[in-house]
């Protein structure tokens, strides 16, 4: 089929455009907040305003019929309403609703209708990356998160680790999307094709067949290096600490999250990890050994250097930089899970998401404890700062414990869920692959990682509970956000305790390939 | 009497009862520390009661066992848990739980999925211990009566949590629900000893206790994966079917091996797994190695006869040493990764144990922590370790057990018990002189252990039963002491014989028992736990140092003890200034039944050991038939490879 003729756009555009109810919902509404900030500028009504666009977007989920999406659609449409896209769909509503409690601690007066219409500006971002089906609209959802994000970013520049925040992050930012787009282009070039899946097949079958160019790697490494920025992984990680410094905890809380779930689907829909019937042979590239690479740099570094930070926003910088890592390993898994078709055991991306989702409900917490503290007039900088919170504060203090323990791992967190998931998925993937015994030895660096990384999460379980209060107790205010943090929490301990029905929804978005690796044929 | 449904609630009950009671005492904390600490004992001793209710039924399920085994000849190849909740069969129980926690990986859809379950049951390891840890949560709830006055509340629901998650532990036959008790005692035990330590450098033993361990666990998570994955459950080679023991003959007389099957987290499905694996890797490196002499033989018969034949024979041979060259590395691979595995697998209870040099976690612990949470620690927690090898590095790593166990860990025990006997020599605080006479015992706990006969594991599986009695009742005696004087240093005390004779009357007991005096309960362990390092097994592996470092420590033991007995309690009287204006009195009422409970157990267990001894027999027959197969596995492998 003729990819430029003006029928099959016109099949695209129709064919893509009913897929998209909630997430027009979404950006309608930012479109409504905007308009609203002109006249009025209310931080209540523009929050119930978010709150209730978030709510029409899952009623839109529930009444609008989704059309039929057969297969082979996949090779035409820019949108890809199967497989992980429901699951990220409602990961970004939820997730949502407690920004939106959090922005209303966070944002001020005068701009929380665009703090508000941006935040959902980058939810729609967000629900589209994981629908998107060929290299423009990709790129496009990426921006829609990017570009919303220096706005929110610049809104309160009232002090001047703001402003160098929002100027770093920005350039920085711009500079990665470039680097994707260029990597992108190769990619084109390459295949001829913006169509994900007839890219990776195309990919696949050159690689197979020994005539792949070698440009392809070079296209692949931008890729990689524009989304690594995303994810915060080593080496493209230096914004991480500034940003989260000068930002506030609202948009750090997004920050922290968002681009790691963008970064982390967009390279699964482009590496083909999302496609069971036509996975990309990858194993047998160089491929698996530079992101082996990344993630155990990436964990390493975070965690080492997270250890001798004081201020909380760089340590949990650091921390996220190293989970970063972690969710690389899944990432790993998922990319030699066609090697393991026919073996008695597999795993695949569906421990990503689940990891995903346990980072995403201890960061965010971690972030509205902060919101919730800092709201309520105390200042909350370094970790000394938060000494004797157990006597001063306790509601806070336990909300905390229990993200810092799902963060070290412990059991009956979704933190310990995640980790042994993907653990146990790195232990398994098979040794028969070039990569031989090195997953295996990548879970034993992890393992060392979640000690050292108990060291620091350890430091502020003691500070708040062993320690005598440097502060006197202040008045409490910020209920929306400390609503945030209890809903986070609900979901870590939830989903610790019995983690049965995320993992099986993680399953059913990313199900494991059908079609077993091809053996590599080296023509000379 | 006793219903099986009923029986399975009350293990459901005695595990999670005293979560119930953490949120029922944090509550009467409100109102003051006498109100926690009466709900504190009712409570424990409710537990008490409930658990000795649970005993009493399993003990003679358990003896009874032993009856119908020396019929059947063979001790089974796995655990054999009872009254294990959520089993599917009513009567006697199938051994297995139907109660899945979460799956981990998509197996293929005809066979079942690879679920971490919810398995917890009763054997004749863990009842012992379940019963020590009722006993002495019980006491460390009544030795914490007068000293615990701050938070109260807070206090002993964090002890309660503490007891559950050790119980949890300990009933636990799910690696994975193994591994998720032992790591959850370290958040009550980090916030007992952080908050309620007595000493000022309470907040760093606190991170340190918490970061050693968890170091030391994690490296057994990746074991446990390790072993899991290295071990599916074997399946038929034709259908997806299981069968569990091996070497199936077809119609045809030839013998199939078994195919990889999903994994499974049950410990008991491990053990056969692992000897299933064992037994399929050494069978068909024997058969390799016939096939590869005889084709050898052939061969050298052939020559010089006519070329065809030995063009044939030739083809024979090459034929013959592929296969062998592909089953021996087959073989060697999975025996090196088990190497790693065993080490990896071992670290986090070495840790727990501790086994020196892994014990420096132990001086700043045990320092800094409230008395009654170091007895929970020496008397129970520590027990975790112990039973963690007994439970899954042994059975689970048999062949490595065999091979490292004895020299590597062993050598630690036996060095441990030395080291650790003169570190108890030098200190001058009872509290430190006490923790190193504990890691002392445990080092012979560990050699005896890895001995890997019947009378080892016997005298193990006894000595943690033993031990946690008398080391934690040591700590409560020592209490008595921190409660009314506010010091356990042993220079500031002497003649205390004349000033408290009753007190002087039970730490003696306790003395005798921990020094191991016949008639008291040490004897028996200990005799069994040497009596193994001399058996001929032993002798002929090791020779007979280890055996003269076990006893000289129970010499070195009387050393100390004798020597502190005599600087405390004999000589000029000698106080430290006292803290309040009254002057302290000897014995409470709570005080007697604190010390006089375990004193008297100590008793009985030194009389009548047998019940223990005999409802633990037929779980050691089941180890140590692992382990006398791996035994001779290796010896074939040995000879055939010469």
């Amino acid at each position: 089929m003729n990819p430029l003729s003006i029928q099959t756009l016109f099949e695209q555009i129709s064919l893509s455009i009913r897929f998209l109810g909630p997430e027009l919902t979404l950006v309608g509404s930012a479109c409504v907040l905007f308009f609203l900030a002109a006249f009025r500028s209310n931080r209540l009504l523009s929050g119930f305003l978010a709150l209730a666009a978030i709510g029409a977007a899952t009623t839109v989920n529930f009444l609008v019929p989704e059309p039929v999406f057969v297969t082979s659609d996949r090779y035409i449409a820019a949108i890809d309403p199967t497989g992980v896209a429901m699951f990220i769909r409602w990961l970004t509503l939820a997730a949502g609703a407690v920004y939106v409690l959090l922005g209303l601690s966070d944002s001020s007066r005068e701009t929380a209708p665009e703090y508000f219409g941006c935040l959902l500006v980058v939810l729609g971002g967000l629900s589209l990356v994981a629908r998107a089906n060929d290299l423009l609209s990709l790129f496009l959802s990426l921006e829609m998160i990017s570009i919303p994000t220096y706005v929110l970013l610049y809104l309160p520049t009232k002090s001047k680790a703001g402003q160098e925040a929002a100027l770093k992050y920005f350039l920085l930012s711009l500079f990665s999307s470039a680097v994707l787009l260029f990597g992108f282009s190769y990619l084109y070039g390459i295949t001829g094709t913006i169509n994900l899946p007839l890219m990776t097949e195309t990919l696949s079958n050159a690689s197979l067949s020994g005539s792949l160019s070698p440009l392809a790697l070079v296209g692949i490494v931008m890729v990689v290096a524009g989304l690594g920025f995303r994810l915060a992984a080593v080496p493209f990680h230096f914004y991480a600490p500034d940003v989260y410094e000068g930002a506030s905890n609202g948009v750090v809380a997004q920050l922290a999250f968002i681009p790691k779930v963008a970064g982390l689907v967009a390279l699964a829909r482009i590496f083909g990890l999302l496609t069971p019937d036509a996975p990309f042979d990858s194993t047998r590239t160089l491929l698996p050994f530079t992101l082996w690479f990344i993630a155990a740099i990436t964990m390493t570094f975070g965690n080492l250097l997270a250890l001798i930070q004081d201020n909380l926003k760089r340590l949990f910088a650091y921390s996220g930089i190293a989970h970063a890592g972690y969710m690389l390993i899944g990432f790993l898994v998922a990319m030699a899970a066609p090697d393991a078709v026919g073996t008695s055991t597999q795993s695949g991306f569906d421990s990503v998401l689940v990891y995903l989702v346990a980072y995403g409900l201890m960061t965010v917490g971690v972030f509205a404890v902060l919101g919730y503290l800092t709201h309520s007039g105390r200042a909350i900088e370094t970790v000394d700062d938060l000494a004797g919170l157990g006597r001063t504060n306790p509601v806070a203090a336990v909300l905390m414990s229990v993200f810092l323990l799902s963060l070290i791992g412990m059991p009956l967190t979704a933190g310990f869920n995640g980790k042994l998931l993907l653990f146990f998925g790195a232990f398994e993937t098979p040794t028969t692959t070039p990569m031989k015994d090195f997953y295996r030895i990548l879970t034993l660096i992890a393992a060392v990682n979640s000690a050292i990384a108990a060291v620091y999460y350890l430091k502020m379980l003691g500070v708040m509970f062993l320690r005598t209060p440097l502060q006197p107790a202040a008045p409490a205010k910020g209920y929306a956000a400390l609503l945030a943090a209890v809903l986070c929490a609900v979901g870590t301990v939830g989903f610790g305790v019995y983690p049965k029905p995320l993992v099986d929804a993680a399953r059913k978005a990313a199900p494991m390939p059908t079609v077993p690796a091809k053996v590599f044929v080296f023509v000379p | 009497m006793f219903n099986i449904e009923t029986i399975r609630l009350l293990v459901l009950a005695v595990l999670f009862a005293p979560v119930a009671f953490a949120a029922l005492v944090a509550i009467a904390g409100l109102s003051g520390y006498r109100v926690a600490r009466r709900v504190a004992s009712l409570g424990a001793l409710l537990h008490l009661g409930m658990t000795v209710a649970l005993a009493v039924p399993s003990v003679f399920v358990l003896m009874d066992r032993v009856g119908l085994e020396t019929k059947a000849i063979k001790a089974p190849r796995e655990f054999q848990p009872i009254f294990v909740p959520g089993d599917p069969s009513l009567d006697s129980g199938s051994y297995e739980t139907t109660w899945n926690l979460f799956t981990v990986a998509n197996g293929p859809s005809e066979l079942p999925p690879s679920a971490i379950q919810f398995f917890v049951g009763i054997d004749g390891l863990n009842i012992w211990l379940v019963v020590l840890a009722s006993v002495m949560t019980y006491i460390a709830v009544l030795v914490s009566h007068g000293s615990i006055r701050e938070r109260a509340g807070g206090y002993y629901a964090w002890l309660f949590l503490l007891q559950s998650a050790i119980i949890g532990a300990f009933l636990s036959f799910d690696i994975v629900l193994f591994y998720i008790f032992f790591e959850l005692t370290l958040i009550p035990a980090f916030f007992l000893i952080g908050c309620w330590g007595t000493g000022g450098g309470r907040r760093d033993a606190a991170r340190k206790f918490f970061l050693y361990t968890l170091l030391g666990s994690l490296f057994t998570l990746v074991g446990i994966f390790g072993i899991v994955l290295t071990n599916p459950t074997p399946v038929s080679p034709n259908s997806p079917s299981k069968h569990q023991y091996m070497i199936l003959a077809n119609s045809k007389g030839q013998i199939l091996f078994p195919k990889a099957g999903p994994v499974t987290f049950s410990i008991s499905k491990l053990m056969q797994n692992v000897s299933t694996w064992n037994r399929t890797h050494a069978e068909k490196l024997n058969r390799a190695t016939l096939l590869r002499i005889e084709a050898t033989t052939a061969f050298e018969k052939a020559n010089g006869k006519d070329p065809k034949i030995v063009q044939q024979a030739e083809a024979e041979l090459k034929r013959a040493d592929v296969e062998f060259q592909t089953v021996k590395t087959d073989r060697d691979d999975y025996k090196s990764l088990q190497y790693w595995l065993f080490f990896a697998l071992i670290a986090g209870f070495v840790v727990k144990v501790p086994l020196v040099p892994f014990h420096t976690w132990l001086p700043a612990t045990y320092s800094e922590a409230p008395v009654a949470v170091t007895l929970l620690f020496t008397g129970i927690l520590a027990k975790l370790g112990t039973l963690g090898l007994i439970r899954i590095v042994i059975p689970l790593c048999p062949d490595m057990a065999v091979q490292q166990g004895l020299p590597v860990f062993g050598f630690l025990g036996a060095l441990g018990i030395v080291y650790a006997a003169f570190c108890a020599y030098a200190q001058r605080d009872l509290k430190m002189l006490a923790a190193y006479s504990s890691v002392s015992h445990l080092g012979l706990l560990v050699l005896g252990t890895f001995t890997l006969t019947a009378e080892g594991l016997t005298g193990a599986a006894l000595h943690m039963v033993n031990h946690g009695l008398t080391a934690g009742a040591m700590f409560a005696l020592i209490g008595f002491l921190a409660e009314r004087y506010r010091t356990t240093d042993m220079n500031q005390y002497s003649g205390l014989i004349g000033r408290f004779p009753k007190y002087a009357f039970w730490m003696f007991v306790i003395c005798l028992a921990s020094v191991g005096l016949p008639g008291l309960n040490n004897f028996i362990s200990e005799m069994l736990l040497i009596s193994a390092l001399f058996t001929p097994e032993t002798t002929q592996a090791v020779g007979y140092g280890f055996g003269v470092a076990a006893a000289s420590g129970i010499f070195l033991s009387a050393w100390y003890t004798m020597t502190m007995l005599r600087k405390v309690f004999f000589g000029p009287l000698l106080l430290p200034p006292q803290p309040t204006a009254v002057p302290p009195r000897d014995m409470q009422p709570h005080e007697w039944v604190a010390f006089g409970l375990p004193a008297i157990l100590c008793l009985i267990l030194g009389v009548f050991p047998q019940p223990v001894i005999q409802s633990m027999r037929s779980d050691v027959n089941i180890i140590v038939r692992q382990t006398d197969e791996a035994r001779a596995r290796l010896e074939t492998e040995k000879s055939l490879s010469r």
